[in-house]
């Protein structure tokens, strides 16, 4: 297996002066194609900066990110960071961030849309893999959370994404809710080969991932 | 396929609703108020182009006046032009102008004689009634009492039952049909204004010269002083074949007066009215100035309330230009709904006007519109702006994760 992404000598800091927090500090990681990484670790360690970075929506004040063979530093030119973020990159979020005035399948589509492309069929398909085609007319305020979620899964899968980042997909489901998600994450992984980085809290999260990292004070402690 | 900008008009009915109202305000501003400035003003200088005279002499320094009115040169003028210039001049008749107030606005009254209404009226017949004093009766029975040499250095006394003699009735009035209507008067109804009692004897159609007119003489005598030798103008039509402005030129100088064709009252209308055209002018550009800082105040909250589903956007790898096709499209299409609702609204002010103030002219103009229908356009590019680049400049973790 070779390394999709790798991570290194990260540095991100926020605020100045006095109130300066310096959040990760020289964080090293790599994660194989095709792998199911599960990173674990307190509030405020830094797990969520560190996702934002790896996925390219925030730059890290030191070190350099290594997507897909390409090199993001500090210094990485936006449009080159937008490429990336709409070909390689899908994102799954803990509040699902839905466009609330589309339908759940036009979120999905907006998704393809974004990036210059259209393909209904794969939509379709795509929702229908996740459970939810029957309810993708609906927009987001009239969906339950876990299909909300779901949605938000198949928007992250619509791109056909060389990796997709979730920060903490479960933490706003209920318990089997959280558990059919992880569920479906895991078989996507397993089917498509489908690269997945997932910041969670859940020890339910953790044991259905190919390896687990913990972080702790902006660093990764164990593996 | 998914278009966000209709999807987010459509998800916010009522403030969408209100900023395309508040284009459409100005615009129908816009259209309205020069059609009505525009229309007033062009239909006047359209009545006298219909004439069917080739040139108007005024007295000099007369022609660059719009409401010459009043004794202003001989009569005589009119013979002399036929008699003299008789190689140029087919017809000439002296005119009478005099303000009257009827239906509470003032109209300018021609005093004509009656012989000479086909050309006065561009060749337009009487649509009902008839014409006054059709036998110049009133002319001769008061040219024999003024001008006769008997009557001379004598005091000559004419009173009102002399004027209304059914004999030779001089107080008869022929009006437009759009004054009929408006004052609601018709053939046979009595009319009181300056201070004297008319009958209407007759209706002209709408365009012709003036929207009241009178027999010569007694404009004249009433208006004039007593002097009933003078007139305001003298309309002349020239032979055919005679080209107008050298023939005008020829004149000017034979006659030490002013000679100008009908169409050149259009241009001195225009000229003493382009302070008022200016005003009208400037209040359209204010007006769209508020309603485009009411479509960017609006579009400015809706980028802020909307920065979650921008940072959305944004994390799918929207581009600065995607983003701000969204932002624009949005602002297009409330200007195109304002711009749509803004002509259906001056038309339909138009309408209430015409209702209301029957001898108004509001002419909506396509050109108007159009220019409204441009102003719209660069006002929603440029309101759109400032939003779109606020739009791209989100940061979308913090607004995706912490907000």
């Amino acid at each position: 297996m070779n390394t999709i992404l790798q991570a290194t000598d990260i540095h991100k800091s926020f605020g100045r002066g006095e109130a300066r927090n310096h959040v990760l500090r020289g964080l090293n990681l790599q994660v194989r194609r095709g792998e199911f990484l599960a990173v674990m670790g307190p509030s405020g360690c830094g797990k969520s900066t560190l996702l934002h970075i790896l996925g390219l929506m925030d730059q890290p004040d030191r070190g350099e990110v290594m997507l897909d063979g390409e090199t993001f530093s500090r210094a990485a030119a936006r449009p080159q960071r937008l490429r990336f973020l709409r070909e390689k990159i899908g994102f799954v979020f803990q509040r699902f961030n839905l466009i609330g005035v589309l339908s759940g399948r036009d979120n999905v589509r907006m998704s393809l849309h974004v990036r210059g492309r259209r393909d209904d069929e794969h939509v379709e398909a795509l929702l229908d893999q996740m459970g939810v085609s029957a309810v993708a007319h609906r927009k987001p305020g009239e969906l339950s959370i876990g299909e909300q979620q779901r949605i938000a899964v198949a928007r992250a899968l619509a791109h056909r994404p060389g990796i997709v980042l979730a920060d903490e997909p479960t933490g706003n489901l209920d318990t089997d809710n959280g558990l059919a998600l992880l569920d479906l994450l895991r078989r996507i992984n397993r089917r498509d080969a489908q690269t997945i980085v997932m910041i969670t809290h859940s020890a339910e999260a953790s044991d259905r991932a190919d390896r687990v990292l913990r972080m702790r004070d902006g660093i990764i402690k164990a593996e | 396929m998914v278009y966000l900008p209709l999807a987010n008009i459509w998800h916010h009915k009522l403030r969408s609703l209100l900023c395309a109202l508040g284009v459409g305000i100005s615009i129908c501003m816009l259209v309205a108020l020069t059609g009505l400035a525009r229309g007033s003003l062009f239909e006047n200088a359209d009545r006298w182009e219909s004439v069917g005279a080739d040139l108007i002499v005024f007295p000099r320094g007369w022609a660059d006046k719009i409401a010459n009115r009043g004794v202003g040169l001989s009569e005589k003028y009119a013979k002399l032009l036929r008699e003299k210039h008789g190689d140029l001049v087919e017809r000439a008749a002296g005119v009478f102008c005099w303000p009257m107030k009827v239906a509470g606005q003032d109209h300018v009254v021609a005093g004509v004689a009656p012989e000479q209404w086909d050309m006065i009226s561009g060749g337009k017949a009487i649509k009902e009634g008839r014409l006054f004093d059709p036998e110049n009766r009133f002319a001769k029975w008061l040219d024999d009492r003024l001008l006769s040499p008997a009557t001379d250095d004598r005091a000559v006394e004419i009173t009102e039952a002399d004027l209304r003699d059914p004999e030779h009735d001089g107080l008869e009035l022929v009006i437009d049909t759009r004054l009929a209507a408006a004052a609601g008067l018709g053939v046979g109804d009595t009319l009181h204004a300056a201070n004297h009692d008319w009958t209407i004897v007759g209706l002209a159609p709408t365009g012709v010269m003036t929207r009241i007119f009178m027999p010569l003489r007694t404009a004249q005598f009433l208006f004039g002083d007593g002097d009933v030798t003078k007139c305001t103008m003298i309309l002349v039509k020239l032979r055919d074949g005679v080209d107008a402005g050298p023939a005008a030129r020829t004149l000017r100088d034979a006659l030490k007066l002013d000679v100008i064709p009908p169409k050149a009252y259009r241009v001195t209308l225009q000229e003493h009215f382009s302070i008022m055209l200016n005003y009208v002018d400037m209040v359209n550009i204010i007006a769209l100035i508020i309603a485009f800082l009411f479509v960017m105040n609006t579009l400015y909250t809706m980028v802020l309330e909307r920065k979650r589903e921008i940072a959305i956007l944004r994390s799918c790898g929207a581009s600065g230009w995607f983003i701000l096709r969204q932002v624009l499209g949005e602002s297009m299409i409330l200007a195109a709904a304002g711009v749509v609702i803004g002509v259906a609204m001056s038309f339909g002010a138009s309408a209430l006007i015409g209702r209301l103030k029957p001898l108004l002219t509001p002419e909506l103009s396509f050109h108007w519109m159009l220019i409204a229908a441009g102003a719209a356009v660069l006002g929603a590019i440029l309101s759109a702006l400032y939003p779109a680049w606020r739009a791209t400049r989100i940061n979308m973790a913090e607004v995706l994760v912490y907000e």
